[in-house]
C-alpha cells in the first residue's frame, strides 16, 4: 500500500510544525487575526493539525458535520476562508513539501470551503 | 556607534524580555523592547518590577532571592493579538560592584504547543489502542466461538493449526422431531428466536459441565466432552449434558405452546479434531464416534437418549441406563440401542437426598 502524503511528511511531529508556522502567519494577518482574540492557541493548533493530518491521509477522522458544527458560530467569510488557505499553501512550502503533495491538500481543504464558511 | 550603543542596540532588538532592577526597591533601571511589550506600565512611568509583573508572587519571589537562588515562573501575557506563554527568571547579578536583580522573559509558546500536542496525540494514540484492543478482543470472541482456545492460540501464532487425534473422547448428537414441519408451518422468525434461545440455554449446560460446542447445522446440534482438553469424565459429563437438555425442553414444553421434542445419540471413541478450510473455517470433528452419535440420535424416539455400547460401558456405574433392541445402524452393523433415563440414585443421592440403590441396565 503507498504510504500518505502523512506519513510521507513525517507524521504529527511534521504536521504540527506546519500548522503551528501557519498560526504565526495566521496572527500576523489583519484580515484573520481578530478570530483568534483570546483563543486557546495551543487547543486550535491541535486540533487544526488534526484536521490537516486527516486531509493528508492520516490516522484522525473528522466527519463533515462536526465541521460544519464546530465552525458554524464562528462567522468565517469566503475572503478569509481563502487567505487562511493561502497562509497554510505558504506554511507547507515554506516547510519544502512537495509541491505536488501541498495541491492535493489544499484541494481537500478547498473541498471542504462549504463546511467552514458560514458568511456570505 | 560605540561599543555601549551597539550593545544597547543589540539589546533592544533580542527576541527575548530583559530588565535590570535594583534587588531593594525593585525599580526598574533598563528595559529592552520586548520587556516593555510584555510588561508595559500600568501608569506612565511606572517603573516598579512588582507592579509590572502582575502575576508574580513577589514574596516568594523574594525569599528564593534572598537566599541568592534564582525564581522561575510562568505567565502568559498578550502580545498584539497573541497571548504568549513566558518563562520568566529573576536572578541576583553583580555587574561593576552593583547588585542587580536580572529579569530575562523567554517565549516558551511553541514549547507548550508541542506538550500540548504529545499530551493530545498520546490520548489519541491511547483512545485508538483501547478501541483495536475491544475490536480484537471482539474478534477473538468470534473466532473462539467457532474453535476451541488451543485451536486459535496455535492459529494465532503459526497461522495454521494442525489436526488432532483424541483417544477417549464422547460426541453428542441433538437435532429436533419435526423440526422442518415445525419450520414450514410457523412464522420463522419466532421459531427461530424459540431455536437460539434454546440453544444458549443448552450452551449454558455445555459450559457447565466442561463440555464444547463444536456446531449447530439448522436445528441440529453437536457438543463434545474430551477435547481438545482430555478429560477422564468425558462421557460422564456429556452424559449429564444430555440429560439436563432434555430436562430443559421438558420444563420449556410444560410452560410454551411449541413443543421441542428432541433425539440424542451419544458415542465414545477416537475423535479427531481439526480446523476446516482456509477463510472459512470451521473447527469440526471427525470419526467413527461422530457418525455413530449420528446414527444414535436418527434411532431415537422423541425426547429419547441413546448411547453407544462403548458410552454405557463407561458411565453405567453412574447413571440409569435400559437396553431398548437392537437396530442395524449403516456402516456399524446391528448395535444395541441403550437409553439413557437418567442419573443413578446413589449420584442423585450424593447430590440431593438419600435414596435406594439404582436398577443399572435391565
Amino acid at each position: 500500500m503507498a504510504a500518505s502524503i502523512f506519513d510521507r511528511c513525517g507524521g504529527f511531529a511534521s504536521v504540527h510544525r506546519v500548522v503551528s508556522a501557519f498560526y504565526d502567519k495566521v496572527l500576523d494577518s489583519d484580515r484573520l487575526a481578530d478570530h483568534f482574540v483570546d483563543v486557546s492557541m495551543p487547543d486550535l493548533i491541535d486540533h487544526q493539525a488534526k484536521f490537516v493530518a486527516q486531509v493528508m491521509g492520516g490516522p484522525v477522522l473528522f466527519s463533515d458535520d462536526h465541521l460544519r458544527t464546530v465552525h458554524a458560530h464562528l462567522g468565517i467569510n469566503q475572503a478569509e476562508f481563502r487567505e487562511a488557505a493561502a497562509l497554510l499553501r505558504e506554511a507547507f512550502e515554506d516547510f519544502d513539501i512537495d509541491p505536488a503533495d501541498i495541491a492535493r491538500i489544499m484541494q481537500e481543504i478547498g473541498n471542504r470551503e462549504a463546511l467552514i464558511v458560514t458568511r456570505r | 556607534m560605540s561599543e555601549i550603543d551597539l550593545l544597547k542596540h543589540s539589546l533592544q532588538s533580542l527576541n527575548c524580555g530583559i530588565a535590570l532592577a535594583d534587588p531593594e526597591t525593585w525599580q526598574i533601571h533598563f528595559e529592552n523592547a520586548k520587556f516593555f511589550r510584555w510588561f508595559p506600565p500600568l501608569m506612565d512611568s511606572d517603573e516598579c518590577l512588582e507592579r509590572r509583573l502582575q502575576t508574580l508572587d513577589a514574596d516568594r519571589a523574594k525569599r528564593w532571592l534572598r537566599d541568592v537562588r534564582p525564581f522561575i515562573w510562568e505567565t502568559d501575557v498578550r502580545d498584539g493579538a497573541r497571548t504568549v506563554n513566558l518563562s520568566v527568571e529573576l536572578r541576583p547579578e553583580r555587574l561593576d560592584d552593583r547588585d542587580y536583580l536580572l529579569i530575562q522573559c523567554h517565549n516558551v509558546s511553541k514549547l507548550r504547543q508541542t506538550e500540548y500536542m504529545l499530551e493530545s496525540y498520546s490520548r489519541m494514540v491511547e483512545k485508538n489502542t483501547r478501541a483495536l484492543e475491544r475490536e480484537k478482543e471482539r474478534a477473538e470472541k468470534l473466532l473462539l466461538n467457532v474453535m476451541p482456545r488451543c485451536v486459535y492460540e496455535e492459529m494465532k501464532d503459526f497461522g495454521t493449526a494442525t489436526p488432532q487425534r483424541f483417544d477417549e473422547a464422547s460426541v453428542l448428537m441433538l437435532d429436533f422431531v419435526d423440526f422442518t414441519e415445525m419450520a414450514i408451518s410457523r412464522d420463522p422468525s419466532t421459531l427461530i428466536a424459540e431455536l437460539n434461545d434454546i440453544f444458549s440455554a443448552f450452551d449454558r449446560i455445555v459450559d457447565l459441565f466442561d463440555c464444547d460446542r463444536i456446531k449447530t447445522i439448522g436445528d441440529a446440534y453437536i457438543a463434545v466432552s474430551g477435547l481438545p482438553d482430555a478429560n477422564a469424565d468425558h462421557a460422564c459429563n456429556i452424559a449429564k449434558v444430555a440429560l439436563r437438555m432434555r430436562r430443559y425442553l421438558e420444563r420449556r414444553n410444560a410452560s410454551h405452546p411449541t413443543q421441542w421434542k428432541c433425539r440424542i445419540g451419544i458415542a465414545t471413541g477416537p475423535i479427531i479434531g481439526s480446523l476446516v478450510g482456509i477463510r472459512n473455517y470451521v473447527y469440526d470433528v471427525f470419526g467413527p464416534a461422530v457418525n455413530l452419535a449420528a446414527r444414535l440420535e436418527s434411532a431415537c424416539a422423541p425426547m429419547q437418549i441413546i448411547v453407544s455400547e462403548r458410552t454405557a460401558d463407561t458411565i453405567r456405574d453412574d447413571f440409569m441406563i435400559t437396553m431398548c433392541g437392537e437396530r442395524a445402524l449403516k456402516g456399524f452393523g446391528t448395535q444395541t440401542l441403550l437409553a439413557l433415563n437418567d442419573e443413578a440414585p446413589a449420584v442423585q443421592a450424593r447430590l440431593c437426598s438419600p435414596c435406594l440403590p439404582a436398577a443399572r441396565i435391565a
